[in-house]
């Protein structure tokens, strides 16, 4: 019923935050979709913008420096984001 | 209040909670129109709990993909939880679709399971269950029962949070803005604006004391605008909305225990933008946020709601007004700049919007340097 793991949705299992909370860091980054967009993005039923899909990236990688990590989900910009996994 | 629409059944949706389990009752036709409504209820009640979700299917007459698509999201998310989203008593249409997409693990096959809540409001009088009349409530019907509504949580807020959120979007066909105005103190207060004009908007009504929010906040019902140029109600605060360049006005109470706290308003620069279908969608998310927002009362007051929503919204406009800076600069486009911004916060190790506020208050000290030097 659910495709398979895509790196957000990973990150987002690994940091421990709920679909809401997720989607409320996106929201103060700047992030203009609905939560219910947002959970499919992360369910890959829909494509995030290039945007969408780095605010979402960011707002994990900053949950990941709270936690005293880096930054490990890649953005855009770096070459090895395979967006079909995202 | 709602019922809008000519649909010969109203979808309706009624929570109910309970120690062991968080009941839904669902009515009506499941669609792509109501699904919505549905998927975000059906999320604030998978993030906000610790009991399985039982979906009271018995008096659904019609569900299609898109309801299918939204209960198979909250039970994905359940997955691997003790939890679990459970259907119970589909009538023989819903068992139907349910079998034919391998999701009757959903069904459940316990004819008992939902006797306790097959007894009316009256028979219930003792149980220590919290019923929210959620959607298309009928002023008839008994809507908020009292007692022990759960603790309450941020995802309380957050939830009614994305139901807001997900008004302005479902209707951002017709929106240019969106505010949610809330009485703290006796007074009406806007919490969340989506932008400058909108709060003006709210402010012009406190200021005249009249106006589509406070009336709805007032009185508990909707009051629709549908022509500014047209409208002969509020003589002080019409002029100073289409000076603003308004031209139609929907304003949905929000109700808490049975009392109107507040108002969603919905504005646009368009005459006429909001049809039926708008108007049932405000209803239906503006009810579904009274719902939570009664819950939140037991240990969130409004206050601590509006203060967390006065954040993001501040940390939103610094974002955008550093991303500005970046983009005069550098002439960069939007998005490029805010690449650039989430790259230097990286590097600085600080957070985007720590280093959004540090390149706006640069940006100020460069201009007030730049001004004195002329």
């Amino acid at each position: 019923m659910t495709p398979p793991t895509g790196v957000l949705e990973q990150g987002r299992l690994d940091v421990g935050l709920s679909h809401g909370e997720l989607w409320f860091r996106y929201f103060e980054l700047g992030g203009m979709s609905t939560a219910l967009e947002v959970e499919a993005y992360l369910y890959a039923a829909l494509d995030p913008t290039l945007h969408d899909r780095d605010l979402l990236a960011a707002a994990l990688n900053e949950r990941f420096s709270e936690l005293g990590g880096d930054h490990p989900i890649p953005y855009s910009e770096d070459n090895e984001v395979d967006q079909h996994n995202a | 209040m709602s019922g809008v629409g000519d649909r010969a059944v109203p979808f309706d949706l009624r929570v109910s909670f309970s120690a062991s389990r968080t009941v839904l009752q669902v009515g009506g036709e499941v669609d792509v129109l109501t699904a919505p409504g549905l998927g975000a209820l059906l999320d604030a009640l998978v993030d906000r709990g610790d009991s399985d979700v039982v979906i009271d299917a018995r008096n659904i007459h019609f569900m299609d993909a898109s309801g299918l698509g939204v209960i198979a999201a909250a039970s994905g998310r359940l997955r691997g939880s003790a939890r679990r989203v459970i259907v119970a008593s589909p009538p023989p249409i819903v068992r139907r679709i349910l079998e034919l997409t391998g999701m009757n693990e959903l069904i459940d096959h316990d004819p008992g399971y939902l006797q306790r809540q097959a007894l009316g409001p009256e028979q219930r009088a003792g149980d220590d269950s919290l019923s929210v009349a959620a959607v298309g409530a009928d002023p008839g019907l008994p809507s908020v029962g009292r007692a022990m509504a759960p603790p309450a949580g941020t995802d309380v807020i957050d939830a009614a949070l994305r139901l807001v959120t997900a008004l302005a979007r479902a209707t951002v066909g017709g929106a240019d803005g969106v505010s949610v105005s809330l009485t703290r103190h006796g007074q009406l207060t806007t919490v969340a604006a989506s932008d400058e004009t909108i709060a003006q908007m709210d402010r012009d009504q406190y200021a005249t004391g009249e106006g589509p929010c406070l009336a709805a906040a007032s009185e508990g019902h909707w009051f629709h605008v549908e022509s500014l140029a047209d409208e002969a109600r509020w003589p002080q605060f019409i002029p100073r909305a289409i000076a603003g360049g308004i031209s139609s006005i929907l304003s949905t109470p929000l109700v808490v225990a049975d009392r109107p706290i507040g108002a969603l308003n919905i504005y646009s620069s368009t005459e006429r933008a909001f049809g039926p279908h708008d108007q049932e969608l405000a209803a239906l998310f503006a009810t579904q946020a009274s719902g939570i927002l009664t819950e939140a009362r037991a240990d969130l007051t409004t206050e601590k709601v509006a203060q967390r929503l006065r954040e993001a919204l501040s940390g939103r406009e610094i974002i955008a007004q550093a991303q500005g800076v970046i983009m005069g600069r550098q002439g960069a486009s939007a998005d490029a700049a805010y690449a650039v911004l989430r790259h230097s916060s990286r590097q600085a190790g600080i957070t985007i919007r720590q280093r959004a506020s540090a390149i706006v208050d640069n940006a100020r000290h460069d201009d007030l340097i730049g001004r004195a030097a002329r």
